[in-house]
């Protein structure tokens, strides 16, 4: 069975972005393990001369590296993603390169009808940037608008239409998992390139 | 022009700093540019809002009393750095400073692409509803190659790059006042009736009463005589303070940020005072102390607004009515907390002439007309309003107005003209 990282894009304690990580790790259990990941202790991105990076980060890494895929739920704060988000993805790209060729898929809930849009368009060139180069699973997208009021008491999506295009999607995800690994040929030398990459040098 | 700098970066060594500083260094003249430090600001959470901590606020007071906000941001992974999008989370949450600021981006990075990516993202970071602000249009300034851009001074190396600097900042000034415009009229919400309060705000005791100061002394349990009160360099009994209050040959005049009037250092009766006023007005609001008086109210409306707005910090003219033996001059200075929130103003009235006077005996020196004067010779450093006010003493000198000799003129107020 395939195994997901699921990035809970926020460090509120009441995300609806978490509750619909855990909506999905619940509906679909059978079909992959999904383990939510917590970004909410990591200190804000600093560069320093010695290359640091905090012992969480390195965990997170380890973890992206093991899993066969990874979900991340973003928020949209200020139309972008949460500089929380920003910044783990700073330090997961920072000497250390886990996303490299990871098939990715991005979700988001937001308070509005928009469902996180513009935060989502952003996350998608962040993804691509050199040290992530992430495989966004591509013309996708799921916005959950008017997160406050989509759940039920039980932690479950109430509108059936949303929950039959997230179980699309979520179909769309595995068969692209899948497909990605039979695309890893140069996978060796896509993390050889990245690792070398340097914004230090020209 | 008064701007504020942010660097996006919080890293000890910033090329996006260097090149804030460098502006700063550079615009000596055309513009006033304060660099602001982000380091301390915690990491965003709604969980645990920090808006009221003293490194939010002072962030948010300096933009806020600010005619325009440069940002200068690096590129990390294809957007802004997590630091710079914390501090305007931060900036869009429960507090809005940077509603309606005239804002310009620049940026720096390693590369010929110079940051773009992250410029486009700040653009539409800054265009949210929550921040609202208002962005120079066009105008990119892309600083690639950074490294080797700068000399050992911190100071750009190519002309042509600091001419279009130059010129890019040019058109930011008169962006910033065009849109600084928009709000030229905010003066008249002052509230000089003082309905409002503030957290020193004595309630339950009318402000207008002739007896505010015994009753409102009461209702807090001042302390008074000789109990020691600890200031932030000395400790002084109260009786202590008023001695030396009551002997500093200069007329001190307390007004809170409700603008409520409630201290003046008596040091001489209410006739001999230059700005006059009365121990039955401590306590009133500054509509009380000008009864009536259209015109003046106006002008202290635009004195405090410029104040409390962080326009300027000090405000000077002089009282007209002056002759040969006194120029009387107004001092309006705003008060703030360490945190740079406005706490009213302090207001003091000086007559110039003896101390000019003393120097010319020591120094064996006369005052002779200078030919070449401008009317204005002497208010001209601070901001002032269309004509002096005095924002506490019930009868303007405009009233008592003498004729002026014409050799003081050179020295007298632009009014008088
Ligand atoms: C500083 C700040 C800025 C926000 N800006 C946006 C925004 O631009 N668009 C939006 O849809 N929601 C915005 N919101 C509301 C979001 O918190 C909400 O829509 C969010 O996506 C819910 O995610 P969560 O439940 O996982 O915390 C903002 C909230 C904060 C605290
Ligand atoms: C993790 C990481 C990611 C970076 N990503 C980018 C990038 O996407 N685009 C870019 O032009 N520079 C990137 N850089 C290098 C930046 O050009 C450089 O850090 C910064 O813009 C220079 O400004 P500063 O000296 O003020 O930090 C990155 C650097 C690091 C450490």
């Amino acid at each position: 069975m395939n195994k997901f990282i699921a990035i809970v894009g926020s460090n509120s304690n009441k995300s609806t972005n978490r509750e619909l990580l855990k909506y999905m790790k619940k509906r679909f259990q059978s079909a992959a393990e999904i383990e939510l990941v917590e970004i909410k202790n990591l200190p804000i991105y600093k560069k320093s001369a010695d290359k640091y990076v905090p012992q969480e980060a390195l965990d997170i890494a380890n973890k992206i590296e093991a899993a066969d895929g990874v979900i991340i739920a973003t928020p949209e704060y200020d139309h972008s993603i949460p500089a929380v988000l920003s910044s783990a993805l700073a330090w997961l790209s920072y000497g250390i390169h886990p996303f490299v060729d990871k098939p990715v898929m991005i979700t988001g809930a937001s308070y509005g009808s928009l469902g996180s849009s513009r935060a989502q368009a952003q996350l998608r060139q962040i993804l691509d940037s050199p040290e992530l180069k992430a495989r966004i699973m591509p013309s996708s997208e799921f916005l959950l608008g008017h997160s406050l009021q989509a759940f039920d008491e039980n932690g479950d999506l109430k509108d059936e239409k949303i929950i039959k295009q997230l179980d699309g999607l979520f179909q769309d995800f595995l068969d692209f998992v899948n497909i990605s690994k039979q695309l890893n040929n140069a996978n060796e030398i896509n993390k050889q390139k990245a690792k070398e990459f340097s914004w230090d040098k020209d | 022009m008064k701007l504020v700098g942010i660097a996006g970066s919080i890293a000890d060594q910033s090329y996006n700093r260097t090149l804030l500083n460098f502006m700063s260094k550079h615009c000596k003249g055309v513009a006033d540019i304060e660099v602001l430090d982000i380091n301390q600001v915690p990491m965003f959470s709604q969980d645990d809002d920090q808006t009221n901590s003293s490194v939010i606020q002072k962030l948010s007071n300096k933009i806020k009393s600010a005619d325009g906000v440069i940002i200068a941001t690096p590129e990390h992974n294809h957007t802004v750095p997590a630091a710079l999008k914390n501090v305007i989370e931060w900036l869009s949450y429960e507090i809005h400073p940077l509603d309606g600021k005239p804002v310009m981006i620049v940026g720096a990075s390693y590369h010929t692409q110079g940051s773009s990516r992250a410029q486009l993202h700040l653009r539409q970071i800054l265009e949210a509803p929550g921040v609202n602000a208002v962005v120079l249009p066009g105008n990119e300034f892309l600083l690639g190659n950074v490294k080797t851009a700068f000399d050992d001074n911190g100071d750009l190396k190519d002309q042509r790059t600091i001419d279009f600097l130059d010129t890019t900042l040019q058109k930011f000034i008169k962006f910033a006042k065009v849109i600084n415009m928009i709000d030229a009229d905010d003066y008249e919400k002052e509230d000089l009736s003082a309905t409002g309060k503030t957290d020193t705000t004595v309630e339950g005791v009318d402000m207008d009463d002739p007896d505010w100061l015994n009753k409102a002394a009461k209702k807090v349990n001042a302390v008074e005589g000789n109990t020691y009160v600890k200031l932030d360099s000395g400790l002084l009994t109260v009786n202590q303070l008023n001695y030396m209050l009551k002997t500093t040959p200069i007329e001190l005049t307390y007004v809170d940020e409700n603008n409520q009037f409630i201290y003046y250092n008596r040091f001489l009766p209410t006739e001999k005072m230059l700005a006059k006023r009365t121990p039955e007005q401590v306590g009133d609001s500054l509509t009380t102390v000008h009864p009536g008086k259209e015109r003046v109210i106006k002008h202290v409306k635009q004195v405090i607004h410029m104040l409390r707005s962080g326009k300027t910090d000090l405000v000077s003219m002089p009282v007209p009515g002056g002759d040969s033996d006194h120029h009387v001059m107004h001092y309006y200075k705003a008060m703030h907390d360490e945190e740079g929130n406005y706490k009213g103003v302090n207001e003091w009235a000086v007559d110039l002439k003896p101390i000019v006077n003393e120097y010319l005996k020591q120094t064996g020196q006369m005052l002779v007309p200078d030919p070449n004067a401008k009317v204005d010779a002497t208010s001209g450093a601070s901001k002032k309003p269309d004509a002096p006010v005095d924002a506490t003493a019930s009868a303007s000198k405009e009233e008592t107005e003498k004729e002026v000799k014409p050799e003081v003129d050179a020295t007298s107020s632009a009014s008088k003209h």
